[in-house]
C-alpha cells in the first residue's frame, strides 16, 4: 500500500488510475460536445481549403469571374443530398444519440425573406458568413475580428428584440433577469 | 497569406461528405449561427431570449462546434506555403472599402451586424439554410438560400460598380 492510500483509505485507486477514470468519465459525459468540437475543426479546415475564407473568391463568385465557391457549394449540396437520402433509406442510427438521425427541418418563420435579404447584403459587405468568420480569425485575418464583433452585436440585437416582443413590448422588461 | 485552395469539385465533395458525417455522428443538422446565440447568452446574462428554449443549455454542441472552427482555420493556415502570420490584406475589397483603417473597421462591424441579425431573422446562415437545408430539400431553406444568393449578388455588383 502506498502512502497516499494509507492516508485516504476510501480512495483505493492509484492517482494514475484516478486521472484515467476522470478522463474517461469526462469524455463519456461530454462525448457529443467533443465530437462536435472535432466536427468544428474539420469544418473550419475544409472551409479554409475550399477558399471560403478568402475575400476574393466571394467577390469573384458574384462578379461571375471565378466560380470556385459556386462549384464548392453546388457539389457539396448534391453530395450531401445523396448522402442524406441514403441515411434516410437505410434508417441509420446516429453515433451519439443511438437513435435514428433527426432530420429536423428549419421551419418557415416570419421575416425569413427580410432576414435573408439583410444577410445577403452583409455577405457582400464583409465577404464572409457566420461559419467562415471564426476560420478567418484562426488564419490570422484581423479584419474578421471586426466582423465577429458585428455578428455578436447583430445576434444580440435580435435577442433584445425578441425579448421585447415576448414581454408585450414593455421596454423595462427587456433586461430583467 | 496564401492558403492552398483545393479544386472546387474536390472541396465540394469533401464538404458534402462532411455534412453527411455530421448527420451520422451527431444526429442533428450542422449549423453555425445558432452558436452565436449561445455566446451572446454567455456574454450578457440579462437578455432573456438567450436563456430560454433552445438556449436554456448553452454549453451544448453548437457552442463547441463554433469553438472548433478557428482551430480548423489555424491548422489549415499552418501548412500553407508561408508560415502563419497576422494578415491585414483584404484582396479585392481593399480597393472598394473606405481607405482609413477606422472606417474599414466600422464598415466590417456594420456588415457583421447585418449578417448576425439577418441570420437570426432568417433562422440560419448559409451553412444551415443553403448547405444543410438544401441537402434536405426543405422548401423554406431553399427559399432563404435563393434570397441569400440573390441579394448578395446584387449588393456585390453595386459595390464593385459593374
Amino acid at each position: 500500500m502506498s502512502k497516499q492510500e494509507e492516508k485516504n483509505p476510501q480512495h483505493r485507486y492509484s492517482w494514475l488510475t484516478s486521472i484515467r477514470l476522470t478522463i474517461i468519465s469526462f469524455g463519456y459525459a461530454y462525448r457529443a460536445n467533443i465530437l462536435s468540437l472535432f466536427m468544428g475543426i474539420l469544418f473550419g479546415y475544409l472551409m479554409s481549403h475550399a477558399g471560403a475564407t478568402t475575400f476574393d473568391y466571394h467577390a469573384e463568385m458574384f462578379l461571375l469571374t471565378d466560380l470556385q465557391l459556386m462549384k464548392v457549394i453546388g457539389t457539396a449540396v448534391v453530395v450531401a443530398m445523396i448522402g442524406v437520402s441514403l441515411l434516410k433509406k437505410f434508417h441509420i442510427n446516429s453515433i451519439t444519440t443511438g437513435t435514428e438521425v433527426d432530420f429536423v427541418k428549419k421551419p418557415y418563420q416570419q421575416g425569413l425573406i427580410a432576414g435573408a435579404f439583410l444577410f445577403g447584403i452583409g455577405w457582400a459587405m464583409t465577404a464572409s458568413c457566420p461559419g467562415t468568420v471564426p476560420a478567418m480569425l484562426g488564419e490570422g485575418k484581423i479584419s474578421a475580428l471586426f466582423t465577429l464583433i458585428g455578428l455578436l452585436l447583430g445576434t444580440m440585437a435580435y435577442g433584445v428584440l425578441q425579448t421585447f416582443i415576448a414581454s408585450q413590448g414593455r421596454y423595462g422588461d427587456v433586461l430583467k433577469d | 497569406m496564401e492558403i492552398q485552395v483545393w479544386s472546387g469539385w474536390l472541396a465540394g465533395l469533401a464538404i458534402g461528405l462532411f455534412v453527411v458525417l455530421h448527420f451520422w455522428l451527431i444526429g442533428k443538422p450542422a449549423g453555425c449561427s445558432t452558436g452565436y446565440g449561445n455566446v451572446c447568452g454567455l456574454l450578457c446574462r440579462r437578455v432573456r431570449y438567450y436563456h430560454e428554449g433552445e438556449y436554456s443549455n448553452k454549453n451544448n454542441i453548437k457552442l463547441w462546434f463554433l469553438i472548433g472552427i478557428p482551430i480548423g482555420g489555424f491548422l489549415s493556415a499552418m501548412h500553407s506555403p508561408d508560415a502563419w502570420h497576422i494578415s491585414f490584406d483584404m484582396g479585392m475589397y481593399d480597393e472598394i472599402l473606405p481607405q482609413s483603417a477606422a472606417a474599414k473597421a466600422i464598415w466590417l462591424i456594420f456588415g457583421g451586424m447585418l449578417l448576425g441579425f439577418g441570420a437570426r431573422l432568417a433562422g440560419a446562415c448559409t451553412t444551415g439554410h443553403a448547405l444543410v437545408g438544401g441537402a434536405m430539400l426543405n422548401p423554406p431553406s431553399l427559399l432563404a438560400g435563393l434570397v441569400f444568393f440573390a441579394s448578395a449578388f446584387f449588393a456585390t455588383r453595386l459595390l464593385f460598380g459593374t
